[in-house]
């Protein structure tokens, strides 16, 4: 029996597709769309620029979390800690994918703000795009949250005493007793310390990813239902 | 178990009956044009790059079917196709986007070095990072609960009901303006004006704080140190 060429079975799992759904017009249409000229301008760029980097983060966040120890008990040096030394340190490349996660978390919050104030200049959030931006903004505020959580996790002073201002923050809101729960909720105890590092970390790595990355599928398949707006 | 018994029909059947399979057709996407075949890559089916271009289409197919889009509308001087003319400068951006961020994390280390672990007994005055700098900055300006929680709620929910905000007090203002519509803030004197001050402020704020604790000015609650 001749071996078939590799083109041949190529073709025929492209043929077998095609006759249970249009894959290649599918295709045809995806490919080879038409966009308006307008939209070439470099500063429409920067909405793509926030998803590769926003991919990015989690490729690298994955990674990290690979070595990386949500305990912030022991002392005097606790296993996050230790474990983030650990990555900067002794991991192969483990300071290039800490350090590119840091820059580009840094990097994503400048071209979210880039791209908000673009979508803002040109007037792309007007009808029927007001669900959209109220996504997309909502999206810049998760952002910044994963910046908050994030900057816990190496449990250093520094980090250490940002949250605990934060938090403090967060415990302003009048009633007193409300803000009391908010703060006792967020730091998991009446301090900062080791459940509060899991709080973070469980935010961090799990509650933000999954809500960010729905409410990019919303804003994608919005942004494919309405297209690209006409600077007005 | 008898031939009867056995179950023709349902999960679990033992003899599923053949089953016609079901082409679905996509929507007409009336409107679209998409290149003619003369001025498409000669990638087809059988093309050992093929793959790529399913890669690249599996985005727009999986976020679903696009709507009447503008450019269906324009004539075809004003538009282009999306592969490859629209595609390119992506690849492009990720690879200096990587190069970039890799030479940060390979000379710019002072930021990622970490301090002594983390000590409740400790004295330290801590300093966020950029993006909240100008708010910590603004904290210090009043009375706590007005500048950390009030004001910047209030500021958020503006900006999340801003297109509300703009399609219903935009056109009001214009009629009392006299104006015949109510541009988009790139061209409006009002809300173009009112973002750049916003910008303005906060940068303000943000090299305030960076000019450092040294950096005193009189204010209303008294002196104020940068960050």
């Amino acid at each position: 029996m001749a071996i078939p060429h590799p083109r041949d079975v190529q073709l025929a799992v492209v043929n077998w597709l095609d006759e249970r759904y249009p894959f290649t017009k599918a295709i045809d249409e995806a490919m080879y769309q038409r966009v308006p000229n307008f939209a070439n301008a470099f500063y429409y760029c920067f909405g793509g620029m926030v998803f590769v980097l926003i991919v990015l983060q989690l490729l690298t966040g994955i990674l990290l979390a690979i070595y990386y120890v949500p305990d912030a008990r022991g002392t005097p040096q606790p296993a996050a800690y230790t474990s983030v030394l650990f990555i900067q340190n002794n991991v192969y490349l483990g300071w290039l994918i800490r350090g590119v996660h840091f820059w580009g978390a840094n990097i994503l919050i400048l071209m979210v703000l880039l791209h908000m104030a673009r979508v803002y200049w040109t007037g792309s959030y007007r009808a029927p795009r007001e669900l959209n931006w109220m996504v997309g903004a909502t999206m810049l505020l998760l952002i910044l949250a994963f910046a908050l959580t994030g900057y816990l996790l190496p449990w250093d002073t520094k980090a250490y005493f940002a949250s605990e201002v934060t938090i403090k923050i967060m415990g302003l809101p009048p009633p007193p007793q409300l803000g009391a729960l908010i703060k006792t909720l967020v730091q998991g105890g009446p301090v900062v310390g080791p459940p509060t590092l899991q709080i973070f970390f469980t935010a961090h790595v799990f509650l933000l990813p999954a809500l960010i990355v729905l409410l990019m599928y919303v804003h994608f398949r919005l942004i494919r239902a309405h297209g690209i707006a006409e600077p007005l | 178990m008898s031939e009867k018994d056995i179950p023709r029909e349902g999960p679990g059947a033992a003899v599923a009956p053949p089953k016609e399979v079901e082409i679905i057709e996509l929507d007409g996407h009336g409107g679209h044009t998409l290149e003619p075949e003369w001025k498409r890559l000669p990638i087809g089916p059988d093309h050992i790059l093929y793959p790529l271009l399913v890669g690249i289409a599996l985005f727009p197919i999986l976020m679903g079917d696009s709507g009447h889009h503008l450019a269906d509308d324009m004539p075809d001087d004003e538009t282009h196709p999306f592969f490859p003319d629209h595609f390119w400068p992506y690849p492009v951006i990720i690879i200096v986007m990587m190069i970039t961020l890799g030479l940060l994390a390979a000379f710019v280390q002072k930021n990622l070095q970490l301090e002594s672990p983390a000590d409740p007994r400790a004295v330290t005055i801590p300093r966020p990072d950029w993006y909240f700098l100008f708010l910590f900055q603004f904290i210090k300006l009043g009375p706590e609960l007005l500048m950390a929680v009030v004001i910047p709620t209030g500021i958020i929910i503006v900006f999340l009901l801003w297109p509300f905000i703009d399609a219903i007090a935009g056109p009001r203002t214009a009629r009392r303006l006299g104006w015949k519509r109510w541009p988009v803030p790139g061209r409006n004197l009002y809300s173009g004006a009112g973002f750049v001050i916003f910008l303005v402020i906060i940068a303000l704020l943000e090299l305030w704080a960076l000019a450092g604790p040294t950096a005193c000015l009189p204010w209303f609650t008294g002196q104020v140190c940068g960050a």
